[in-house]
């Protein structure tokens, strides 16, 4: 049984008991059934809310949720008109307009669990990706406006709205984030590299109270991208955290602030809530998930924060989004988030239907278990395959030096395409992703405007050991010991490869790299697969000892706000990191420190520097080129992706509405947050 | 007598000390740091921590300082009563710990009264019926006890809960009342809940017990003193609990110096399968968070518990046996 399920992480035994216990009991050969019924019947349409932009097609008349309605009789609120304002953002639900009402159960796993309840019901980006993942939507600003060749961005506000406190929400609290918290060096020691173009930083500037503009040196058409998506500028619920975020509302924060209260005020203020320094206190006061005075124009504010037992979010009385018949969002409630010490217990209640909507921490490998239970459960199985190309890739360091032999053939293009040769992905796939992803290179999904064509998913990413052992003949790899693998070509014996694992949070990376170094072995290729604790890996990472890495390609079908594995970003960091730490600090620090790459791995940084100035069609070639270079040299050599595996397997009740039949599952676009949770409600 | 209780009180916290200074350095030992463990946890999830970001995390919670510098701000924290601010939870540390050590500490008391109550019963009659049918059944279910892990009872438990009951999984409260204030009903709910887990957790100690206070007992019946009674015509019930099974209860009050650190870390295996809201898993998550505070704290509570409850131990039994006598 344990062959089959394989365990993780650190509770490898318990896990692999719970399941095997589960399983047992709901009767054998489960696994069968799922394959049978998977694949069609599990993925859906792509499909998701809209946003209305027609003015025509705006709603005269909004109306509130009964709670709401109540507190405005009682002269507790402002009547609904007053508080959405004159320019609200019209959402047309997926399927239907709702009702209003109910509380949606989720499971997180704890404080550092912050995603979970951000991705469901807190996203405030200052421009959103629409349900495709591809298309740039208004959300907290209505509008915007690029001018003077890219280099100036003039962003419209919502007239009339307001904070979830009734404050109103101005063009100032972006210029007290830009001047009193971004700007501060003790709260902010190390600026955003996105708020800066070829190194010299842009500007935030007032227009009047509803407009602001980021002023370039340079053409920077892609900051459009960075409104939008996960980045420093990302919206004041993901980012406050950190003190960046793009605005902050002045008028709660500026009470905490030195420049407006003196610092003897604040340093009484920080002491007595028992912070040792100001930066750490404020990071706390602006945390949407820690503080629930903080005010925030989220769907739902923390009313019980996240370092409880149960994360709780209430309906945001003035949030701004209406449907289409013009009732304010949210429908649902109040969101509650239960604690789960162990993610066992977390997909176990998922299983006995505890929970109406969840996709974050489920387990692919227990899908059977999911399915058996959906009628008990009263819930339903969706499948949301991600757009990134590779759940399970092998990243060849290409900086690798502490063995001269081994770094030779690390950097062979030649062979590295043998070693993809000699993989069977087919088996992979049946084995750890259920058959449910698709094989090939590491390349983007083919629905991605950065994908250079379908030819580039099977490039030098098929399963031919025959042309594998050619390839590796060729190369002067000829001899063999006796048990039939190659030998070094400086006389030191049999050629051992390293394939670094850590524990996956949704794949048993560890067990893949035993099935492919099964494979090349048939190949005559030795590997030795070596699971080490994720801090380990990244410090390993960091100093440049690891050969060969697996991990996930996650985000890169968004290339330029979501560079991290496509090629060697940042220093320190799993992943794409491992394709060349030592070239990743040549790029940060412009060629001062690290190592100059080659010229293919040139060409594709100056392209990705490139995309950043250019306006949108001349990107989208930018990028196929820079997806073009990557899949040619085979950096990293992709496996199985395209899959649900990570947090792509959707249990929603069967009460909740507007559930999309597919939605975009991505780290940039927060899933489920393009379905627009505002819009789930109770039938 | 007071001086020697003086003399171990100074000792004890020479020795907590120490215990700090090794717990910070075994803490510190895992290669990377919070931050480094923060940015592999968020990555796993798909998240994104850019380089500037991790660097502004190092610099805010003091990771760039050497470790003796690192350590010195916590030793100085702590002697202001401050235990500083878990990086993981954004809350002072004590919180974070208090709102837990309650819990944990009534689970574990739970868990010690279960096993009493079974277990002296059970170990008499075993000693006092030695070989008859009933010491065989109990003998055979005390060996299960002890080898069963109690983990894999808690996953069994928790099975049969999900599958005939449709209970809510683990955890000690319902949902509902989860954080809600304190009152009669919820109470009543954490009763409901918590016999599962202390009934977990006191079976292997039932069965450890039974065997312990059996073979002591069977020691103490065979002893002249016991006959002498018989021979007096004392009623066979008072004979065995007046006087052997007392003499037999002594090796526990050596081991009451176990009984509080366990009665701050529970089972930490136990309460993660179980989901329960314990210290235990508290440690765990922080150790592998490797924040940094948080994980000194609880194993600096852990180390001053052992040093306490040895002490009162010590105290006990020469205060019970005048037999043991102190060394000056």
């Amino acid at each position: 049984m344990c062959k089959v399920w394989l365990p993780r992480k650190q509770y490898g035994v318990l896990v692999c008991l719970t399941i095997t216990l589960v399983a047992l009991a709901l009767g054998g050969g489960v696994t069968r059934q799922a394959s049978a019924q998977g694949g069609g019947t599990l993925m859906g349409r792509l499909e998701g809310p809209r946003v209305i932009s027609d003015r025509e097609r705006f709603p005269s008349q909004y109306q509130e949720a009964p709670a709401l309605a109540d507190l405005v009789q009682q002269g507790k609120l402002p009547p609904v008109q007053e508080r959405i304002g004159s320019d609200p953002l019209v959402i047309e639900p997926v399927r239907e307009i709702g009702n209003y009402g109910g509380i949606w159960r989720r499971g997180f796993s704890g404080p550092a669990d912050f995603w979970n309840g951000y991705r469901c019901c807190g996203h405030d980006r200052i421009l959103f990706w629409d349900y495709t993942g591809n298309i740039v939507v208004p959300n907290v600003a209505k509008g915007w406006e690029i001018s003077e060749g890219g280099r100036v961005f003039t962003i419209f506000l919502r007239r009339g709205m307001k904070w979830s406190d009734g404050h109103p929400f101005t063009a100032d609290d972006f210029m007290f984030w830009y001047e009193d918290i971004y700007q501060h060096d003790e709260l902010v020691p190390t600026k955003a590299p996105i708020l800066a173009i070829d190194d010299k930083p842009g500007r935030m500037e007032k227009v009047d109270d509803s407009t602001i503009r980021f002023v370039f040196s340079q053409p920077y058409y892609v900051f459009l991208d960075m409104l939008a998506g996960a980045t420093a500028v990302g919206g004041h619920s993901y980012q406050g955290r950190s003190l960046m975020g793009g605005f902050a509302p002045r008028h709660y924060l500026q009470q905490f602030h030195p420049r407006y209260v003196g610092q003897e005020a604040v340093d009484q203020l920080v002491k007595a809530a028992g912070y040792d320094n100001w930066a750490s206190f404020m990071r706390y006061i602006n945390d949407w998930s820690l503080n629930p005075d903080l005010p925030t124009v989220t769907a739902w504010q923390t009313t019980s924060p996240i370092n409880t037992p149960i994360w709780v979010l209430e309906r945001n009385p003035y949030f701004y989004m209406v449907d289409s018949a013009g009732n304010q969002l949210p429908y649902i409630d109040k969101v509650v988030l239960t604690l789960a010490e162990n993610l066992e217990v977390l997909n176990l209640r998922a299983i006995a239907g505890e929970y109406h909507y969840q996709s974050r921490h489920i387990d692919i490998s227990k899908l059977p278990v999911f399915l058996e239970n959906q009628r008990r459960g009263n819930y339903t199985v969706s499948l949301d395959p991600a757009d990134s190309g590779c759940d399970a890739c092998l990243f060849f360091n290409q900086t690798y030096d502490a063995d001269p032999e081994i770094a030779t053939w690390l950097q062979n293009r030649d062979f590295r395409i043998a070693l993809s040769h000699g993989m069977d992905r087919e088996q992979l796939n049946e084995a750890f992703w259920l058959g449910l992803g698709t094989s090939g290179s590491q390349v983007l999904a083919e629905s991605s405007p950065y994908n250079p064509g379908p030819e580039y998913r099977t490039m030098h990413s098929t399963y031919d050991p025959q042309r594998a052992n050619q390839m590796l003949d060729a190369l002067g790899l000829t001899r063999k010991d006796s048990q039939g693998y190659r030998l070094r070509t400086d006389g030191k014996g049999r050629l051992r490869l390293e394939m670094t694992t850590v524990g996956g949070q949704f794949l048993q990376f560890t067990q893949i790299a035993e099935m492919i170094r099964e494979q090349w072995g048939k190949i005559g290729i030795q590997a030795d697969v070596n699971e080490i604790e994720r801090s380990l890996a990244i410090t390993r990472v960091g100093a440049n000892e690891l050969q060969i890495h697996l991990w996930q390609n996650d985000g890169t079908e968004h290339p330029f706000t979501f560079p991290a594995h496509l090629f060697p970003f940042s220093p320190s960091g799993l992943g794409g990191s491992n394709i060349g730490p030592l070239w990743s600090r040549w790029f940060r620090t412009n060629g001062v420190q690290g190592r100059e790459p080659t010229a293919p791995m040139k060409k594709l940084m100056a392209l990705w520097k490139q995309g950043f100035t250019v306006p949108d069609a001349q990107r989208i070639e930018i990028g196929k080129e820079i997806w073009r270079v990557a899949v040619e040299q085979q950096w990293a050599l992709g496996t199985v992706g395209l899959s649900p595996a990570g947090m792509g397997v959707r249990i929603v009740s069967n009460r909740l509405g507007n559930s999309p039949g597919r939605q975009y599952n991505s780290p940039d676009g927060m899933t489920p947050a393009p379905s627009r949770p505002e819009t789930f409600f109770f039938k | 007598m007071f001086g020697y209780i003086l003399r171990r009180l100074l000792i004890a916290m020479g020795t907590v000390w120490m215990i700090s200074m090794i717990a910070f350095a075994i803490i510190q030992l895992p290669p990377g740091d919070y931050v480094t463990s923060y940015i592999a946890q968020l990555m796993a999830t798909g998240t994104l921590v850019t380089q500037e970001e991790a660097e502004n995390l190092r610099i805010q919670y003091g990771l760039h300082q050497p470790l003796y510098a690192q350590y010195a701000r916590w030793v100085w924290l702590m002697m202001q009563g401050n235990f500083g601010v878990s990086m993981e939870w954004q809350r002072p540390v004590l919180e974070v710990i208090g709102d837990r050590l309650l819990l944990t500490a009534l689970l574990a008391f739970a868990a010690v009264i279960f096993t009493w109550i079974l277990a002296i019963p059970i170990g008499i009659y075993s000693a006092v019926r030695q070989y008859s049918i009933g010491d065989y059944i109990f003998t055979f279910i005390g060996f299960i006890g002890l080898a069963v892990p109690s983990f894999l009872l808690a996953l069994v438990v928790m099975y049969l809960t999900f599958a005939y009951f449709g209970a809510s999984i683990g955890g000690l409260f319902s949902t509902e009342y989860l954080d809600a204030p304190w009152s009669l009903a919820r109470v009543w709910d954490l009763c409901k809940h918590l016999w599962v887990p202390a009934l977990i957790l006191g079976t292997a100690g039932t069965a450890q017990l039974v065997r312990i206070l059996r073979a002591n007992l069977l020691d103490e019946l065979r002893k002249p003193y016991v006959v002498t009674a018989r021979a007096k015509g004392l009623s066979e019930l008072r004979t065995i609990l007046k006087y052997p099974v007392r003499v037999a209860l002594n090796p526990f009050i050596s081991t009451i110096g176990y009984t509080l650190p366990f009665l701050v870390s529970g089972s930490i295996i136990v309460s993660i399968v179980l989901s329960l809201p314990t210290v235990g898993p508290l440690l765990l998550k922080a150790l592998i968070a490797q924040d940094m505070f948080l994980a000194g704290t609880i194993v600096l509570l852990l180390g001053l518990m052992t040093v306490i409850g040895t002490l009162i131990s010590d105290i006990l039994l020469v205060w019970i046996d005048p037999r043991i006598r102190l060394e000056e």
